[in-house]
Formats: structure tokens, sequence, C-alpha cells
């Protein structure tokens, strides 16, 4: 049991990729973002009622273009300024109506600019990192993780951003986990592997609540009790610089650290030349005339 | 009774052990005691046994000397022969004193090292264990390659051992105390007496001219102490007196040092003039006696403290510089002019500068230059062919997106529905599609952890052996062939004797995965690699 004074941060990173949703709402008209907002509503109210005391839900929203991030600090010491209307819980009805204004607006204001359509993870991870910090600094003694749950495919341009967020988050002992709904997402499952958090990929979109519930609600400690899905495979292999084939064994410039399926003799990066020494030849030995007597 | 190859080297008469009298012979190898009148030896030590000797100090009635062993055990001898005891246990203690040292160093160094390293590393142990106590290989290839490594050690670290510095108050140190009776008693230490001997090796000479056939050590240090030459007044009574020549020398000694004046530039006082000391003139002859007697002590400290100084330096400079064995022993060695400029400039530069202030100056280092960034920025995400979205499909989307959004409101009591959530439920239980994978990892918990252990050390046993088996290739001389033999045999054994059994028992116990067969596969591979050898061997005998 956690023990009275434990704060458990949970920061909720939603994709909200209009693109996407808005073709999923054409493919699959039953699982819209509205029901994903709803199921992640339902994780996030469970989330604050599981522990009585300060335990705070954080939900960051990441968006294309406009690099609008929602995201809010709920607190249950924070004195509610609106009543509930249906009886429930104030913490709750205020957390979510608070959630639902900000979706309206965020998706008012969105406009199409530019033909690019990913979304910004490691941005809005950046983000979340930093709220989760500032909260550190506050002086409470926090365990914080990350939940994402994602819509849209990887971004191949965000890598070097994604792994430096990754490795922060790692030296902060803040857990990633990840909740895929479409494409498997290599980064991910790195993040997640690296930081000690849970990849799932959801095979039936509309049981999203269920999943989150059962797999994402449990925090740290509480895991290690449960039968949880086993830790995915995850693919380490580098990519080669010159065709980014993912390679097992393959050819390092020792000036430039870059990786190449074949030899060269030149490195392409760094344009340093390089010289395998061959097999020494050896001479067929001459024989000697022996002299005739 | 003695072998007889053994030679006697002293036999010792009337000589109890445990109140029984008999008779004590020290032989090439062992010291033994037999009973009077009996043939046989009762005690009988190795002299690689004895630890060290004690004997019993001089006012005691009873004449003992007493070996204790390496085991702890001591053995007490008592010299009862009324008129020559004390010389008997002398002889013998003198003769053990010889002997002891050869034979202490050999043997037990080596085990202590082996236990040491035994002791040390419970993985080593272990190995031992596995490997020698079962037979497998014997003790001394075990013990081959290890200790040659912690031999070397041994010897540089012998090598480099410091030498002792003389302390400059050392004769003061002996405080001499009084007898009671109008005599002074002085305690001679080994330490004391050989730092008498390398600060004044005048001493040193006469000691070896008159010990010990003029006068035993004692006399000697006896006179010593009573000689004028050691006591403050330094007046030459006479020529009886042993050590006058010593003080000869000392005045001799002293006067070439002033002369020879100072090597060190930074210390010279008298350098370049810029000092004028006031020299006492030697030809005035109202000298006080009081002045007399104080400069005779000040120039005997200022001798004494030289001859420190330079019995210091001498083991420097002897260890150095073999050459320099000429150097006479009062400070007037070599010729200072030819060394004098270097050193000025050495020890002039080492005053002025300091290694941290001088610029730096480290290797040259080439910039790296790199022509493509991008590359290091693309992660190993394979570049796939993106769903490319027309803009038309952008706008639509997003409108679509917009409109759901405007009249949105959460309705959390709808959020799914029961099939779906216990069709999730399902996938996540035990057995479900979502947690198939977790049956392969479990094969550390399938296995208990005894079993598990016992593979470990199976592994690095096998892996002791076959490390000795290929470095023994490529085979150039008979020793490695005779070694890659022995090991193949080895292999043989250790497969027959801890592989075959520990199969068997994992079979017993019904566990399904073939834990050794890695073990297998990598002594196969020394087996064929063994068979090859041989067979290339013999056709090119043929």
């Amino acid at each position: 049991m956690a023990s009275e004074d434990e704060i458990s941060l949970l920061v909720i990173v939603v994709d909200v990729n209009p693109i996407w949703w808005g073709q999923q709402g054409q493919r699959q008209p039953e699982f819209t973002l509205s029901k994903c907002l709803d199921a992640v509503m339902v994780m996030a109210n469970s989330h604050l009622v599981m522990t009585r005391t300060n335990k705070l839900a954080i939900i960051a929203i990441f968006i294309i273009w406009s690099f609008i991030f929602f995201s809010h600090f709920f607190d249950s010491r924070d004195e509610p300024s609106l009543g509930s209307s249906d009886g429930k819980y104030e913490l709750l009805s205020v957390a979510n109506d608070l959630i639902a204004e900000e979706i309206k607006n965020l998706m008012a204001r969105t406009q199409v600019k530019g033909h690019q359509t990913d979304t910004l993870l490691a941005g809005s991870l950046a983000k979340s990192l930093c709220c989760i910090l500032k909260k550190c600094l506050a002086g409470q003694d926090m365990k914080s993780r990350i939940l994402v749950i994602k819509a849209a495919e990887d971004c191949a341009l965000q890598y070097m951003n994604f792994m430096n967020v990754i490795f922060a988050a790692q030296k902060q002992n803040v857990l990633i986990d990840a909740c895929v709904l479409d494409s498997d997402s290599g980064l991910l499952q790195q993040a997640c592997d690296i930081t000690g958090g849970l990849y799932l990929k959801i095979p039936q979109k509309i049981a999203l609540a269920q999943y989150l519930l059962w797999v994402f609600l449990p925090d740290a400690d509480q895991r290690s009790q449960l039968v949880l899905p086993p830790p995915v495979h995850v693919d380490y292999r580098a990519a080669c610089f010159c065709h980014r084939n993912l390679i097992e064994i393959g050819y390092v410039c020792s000036v430039c650290l870059s990786i190449f399926c074949n030899f060269s003799p030149i490195c392409t990066t760094c344009e340093t030349a390089f010289k395998i020494p061959l097999p020494q030849m050896i001479k067929p030995k001459k024989k000697k005339l022996k002299a005739a007597n | 009774m003695a072998a007889l190859s053994e030679e006697v080297l002293l036999v010792v008469k009337k000589v109890r052990q445990r109140k029984q009298d008999g008779t004590l012979y020290l032989m090439t190898e062992r010291i033994a005691w037999g009973p009077e009148g009996k043939d046989r030896f009762t005690v009988s030590h190795l002299y690689a046994d004895i630890r060290c000797q004690k004997i019993s100090p001089e006012g005691k009635a009873k004449i003992q000397l007493q070996l204790v062993l390496h085991t702890g055990e001591s053995t007490t001898f008592h010299f009862a022969n009324e008129s020559t005891a004390m010389k008997d246990r002398d002889a013998a203690k003198d003769l053990l004193q010889q002997l002891l040292p050869k034979f202490k160093k050999k043997a037990n160094k080596e085990l202590e090292e082996k236990n040491r390293m035994l002791q040390e590393d419970p993985v080593l142990f272990q190995l031992y264990k596995d490997l020698v106590v079962s037979q497998v290989i014997s003790a001394e290839e075990f013990w081959a390659n290890r200790l040659k490594l912690s031999s070397t050690d041994h010897f540089s670290s012998n090598n480099n051992k410091q030498e002792v510095g003389i302390s400059a108050a050392f004769l003061a140190d002996i405080r001499p105390q009084t007898d009671g009776c109008n005599g002074l008693r002085y305690n001679l230490t080994t330490d004391i007496i050989e730092s008498i001997f390398r600060t004044y090796p005048a001493v040193k000479q006469k000691y070896a001219e008159n010990v010990p056939h003029n006068l035993t050590e004692k006399d000697f240090w006896t006179r010593f102490f009573q000689s004028h030459y050691f006591h403050r007044d330094r007046i030459n009574t006479g020529l009886q007196d042993l050590f006058s020549e010593c003080a000869k020398q000392d005045e001799k000694g002293l006067k070439s040092m002033v002369v020879q004046g100072v090597k060190n530039p930074m210390v010279d006082l008298l350098y370049g003039n810029s000092l004028h000391i006031a020299c006492p003139s030697t030809s005035n002859s109202s000298k006080t006696v009081k002045e007399n007697s104080n400069s005779a002590i000040i120039k005997r400290f200022n001798h004494h403290s030289a001859m420190v100084l330079a019995a210091g330096l001498r083991k420097m400079d002897t260890s150095s510089d073999q050459a320099s064995e000429t150097s006479s022993t009062d400070g007037n060695s070599r010729d200072s002019d030819t060394f004098q400029p270097p050193i000025k400039k050495v020890k002039l530069q080492e005053a002025i500068e300091y290694e941290d202030f001088q610029n730096e100056t480290g290797p040259k280092t080439i910039a790296l230059k790199l022509k493509k960034f991008d590359r290091y920025s693309h992660g190993p995400v394979p570049l796939q062919s993106h769903h490319y979205s027309t803009s038309q499909d952008i706008i639509s989307s997003v409108s679509c997106i917009q409109e759901e959004m405007s009249c949105y409101k959460p309705c959390l009591t709808q959020v799914m529905s029961s099939s779906a959530a216990s069709s999730a439920i399902t996938a996540l239980s035990p057995g479900g599609a979502l947690m198939q994978t977790g049956a392969h990892q479990t094969v550390s918990q399938l296995v208990p952890v005894d079993i598990q252990s016992e593979l470990k050390h199976l592994y690095t046993a096998a892996g002791e052996l076959l490390r000795h088996f290929w470095s023994c290739f490529p085979v150039n001389t008979p020793f490695l062939e005779e070694k890659v033999v022995k090991m193949q045999s080895n292999l043989e054994r250790f497969q027959s004797t801890k592989l075959h059994p520990f199969q068997g028992k994992i079979q017993r116990e019904y566990l399904s995965s073939n834990l050794i067969s890695h073990l297998e596969e990598m002594i196969q591979a020394a087996y064929n690699k063994f068979h090859a050898w041989q067979m290339r061997r013999m056709m090119k005998k043929t």
C-alpha cells in the first residue's frame, strides 16, 4: 500500500492529431476522438480517486502546427470553484469539464497550415517533463509517470529530440508508458524499455478504457505484484547511414562513428580514407636447381 | 635413526627435553633429539617447518632453546651440561640461525600464497574444488598459470624496498642508564649498530679488523663507548686507544669537506662573494680554553651531521652508479668542477619554473570535419512510405474533426459496451492473446536455483579447461603437443565425470530443456579440432 505521504503524479499525453482522427472518424465511426477522450477521462478520474491524498493528474494534449498544449494540474487540495451538477466528487467534475472545454477550444483554433501531418511527440514529452520537474522542485517528493496514448505514426525527424527526452526521463526516474492505437512505434518501444514502463498495442480500440484501467492504472510498485503483458522485444538494431537498413553487423568509421553496411574505402561522412590490409601473398618458393656434378 | 645420507652438523650431549636426558643432533635438513640410550629419535623437525627459535634470557638458571613451528606448537630443549651448557646452547642457536633462513622462504611462501588466493576468490576456490579435488586435472597444472603472476609481483616488490634512513640522533638515542654501582649500561640494538657503521665507516673498519679475533663484540662496543672518540672531549690520549686513528681520520675528512665546498649553488652561502662570513682566523693563538672546547664540540656536531648526510647520499649514489665506489668515505669524493654548471642550471630551473604554469602544448589535434550531419539525427526508423495525404484530405479531415468536437460532451457512463470490455479482459488474462510471449521467459524460473548454480560451476570449470586447450594452438613445440594431448584427455574425463552425471540428474527431475547442450557443443568443437590436428600430424609423418 502506498504510504499516506506519497504523491503519485500521472501525466497523460493524448495524441489529438486532427488529420488522423478525422480519417479515423471516417474509417470507423464507432470509435472517434470523443470516445477516446471519454476513455481518457475515465482513466484520469480513476487515478484521482485511487488514493485520497494528493494524487495529481495532468493531461497534456499536443497538436502540430499551432503548437498548442493544454496542461493543467489537478490537485485534491484545490478548492473547487464550480459546484458539481450531478453529485459527483467535485474534483472529478471540475477535471472533466475543464478537459472538454479545452479540447473544444483547441479544435476550434486549429487551422490548416502546410502539408505536415506529424504529431509533436518529442515536444510534448519534453513539456510534460518540465511540468513534472516544476512540481518536484516545489519541494514535494513525487513519483511520476507519463502515459502516452498514441494514434498517428512515428515521425522520423524527431528521433534525436525524442532520444534526448527519453534519457532525461530516465535520469529523472520518470516512467514512460505507451498505449498505441494504430501502428507500432519503435520510438515508444525504446522509450518504455529504457525508462521501465509498459508498451501495449491495443487490438480493439473500442475497449480502450478497459485496457487503460487494467494495464496502466497501477503504478510502478503495484505492477510487480500483478500479472501484466510481458515486455515487448525491442529491436535495437542500428540503421546504416547509406540505405537506412537495419543491420546487425556492419562497418563503423573510427573517426566519425558512422555506420555502413558495406565497406567503402572512403567514409562519406568525414571523408577519411581507409585501407584494409590484404592477407600476405605467399611467394612460391623457388626451387634451387641442384648443380649437376 | 638418522638416514645414512644425512650429514650431522652438530651433536650436543646432555640436552633434556620434557625432563628426559638425551642428545640433540643438528643435520643438514632437520633437527632431531633422541633420548639417552635409545637408538631412535623421538623428536624430529625439518628446518622448513620451524618458524623461529627462542632462547632463554641471559640471567636465568635454566639454559633453554625453544623451537616454534609453523603449526604453532613448540619444543623446548634444556641444555643441562654443567660446564658447557651456555656454549652448547649458543653453538646450537648460531647454527640454527644460519640454517633456518635457507629453508624458511622456499616452502611456505608458496603455500601461504596459494591459501590466500583460494580464500580471497570464491570462484577460484570453487574451480579448484571442481577440477583438482575431483581429479580432473592435477594441482600443478592448476597452479601453473596462476602462481607465475604472483611470484613476479613478489620479486619486483622486493627489489624496490626502500632503504632505511639514518636518524640523526641515533647516538643520543642510546640513552645510557646507570647501573646502580657507578657504571653505565648502554643498550645497543642492531639498528643502532647499523647506523653507526653507515655513518662512520672508520668504525666499521675497526670492527671488521678486530672482531672476532681480538675482541668480542661486547668488548669492542665497551671500548667504543669508553673511548674518548665517543665522548665529548676528544683529547687524544694516546695510541692505546683503538679509536684514536678514527679521530685523526675524522679531522682530515672534515677539513677536506670544508675545502671542497658546497655543490649546490642554491645553498652555498659563499657563492659569488655576496656574503662575507667572518672566518675564525686560525693564526690567532690567544684562544681561551672555553672557546677551544666549544669549537671542538661544534666541530664534532658539524662532522656528525655531515657524515649522516653523506651516508644517506652514498646509498643513493652506489645504487645508481657502480663506478662511484672509488669515493672515499669522508666526502672528498668526486671531481666537483666538471659537475658544477649543469647542476646549477638544473637547480635554477627547478626553482623558477612550475609545470602547471607552462603553456599548454598538448598533442596536436585535427578537427573533425563532417560533411553530412543529418545522418546522425535520423534514427533507426526506416524510411517508410508515408501515407501521403493530399491537401484535400487534410482539409476534409480537419473540418470533420472540428465538427465533431464542437458538439462534444463527455458521456462517461457509456464509454464502452460490456462485451468489448470482457473481450479485452480475456485478452489480458494469462494465456490470452496479449500474454503469449511470457511463457518463453521463464526458463530461469523453471530450473531450481541449486541446479542453476551447479550449471554455473560446470561452465566455469569447462571454460578453464577449454581455455588451456585452445591456448595450445598453434602447436609449435613438443611441450605444447604433450599439453594438447593431456588437455584432450582432461576434457574427456571432465565430460564423463561431471557432465553426464549432471545430465542424468536433470533428466531424473523431468526438466525438459537440455541445459548442457551448449557445453557439449563447445567440447565437441574442441574434440573436432583435436582430431583434425591429429590427422594432419599423422599425414605429415607419413
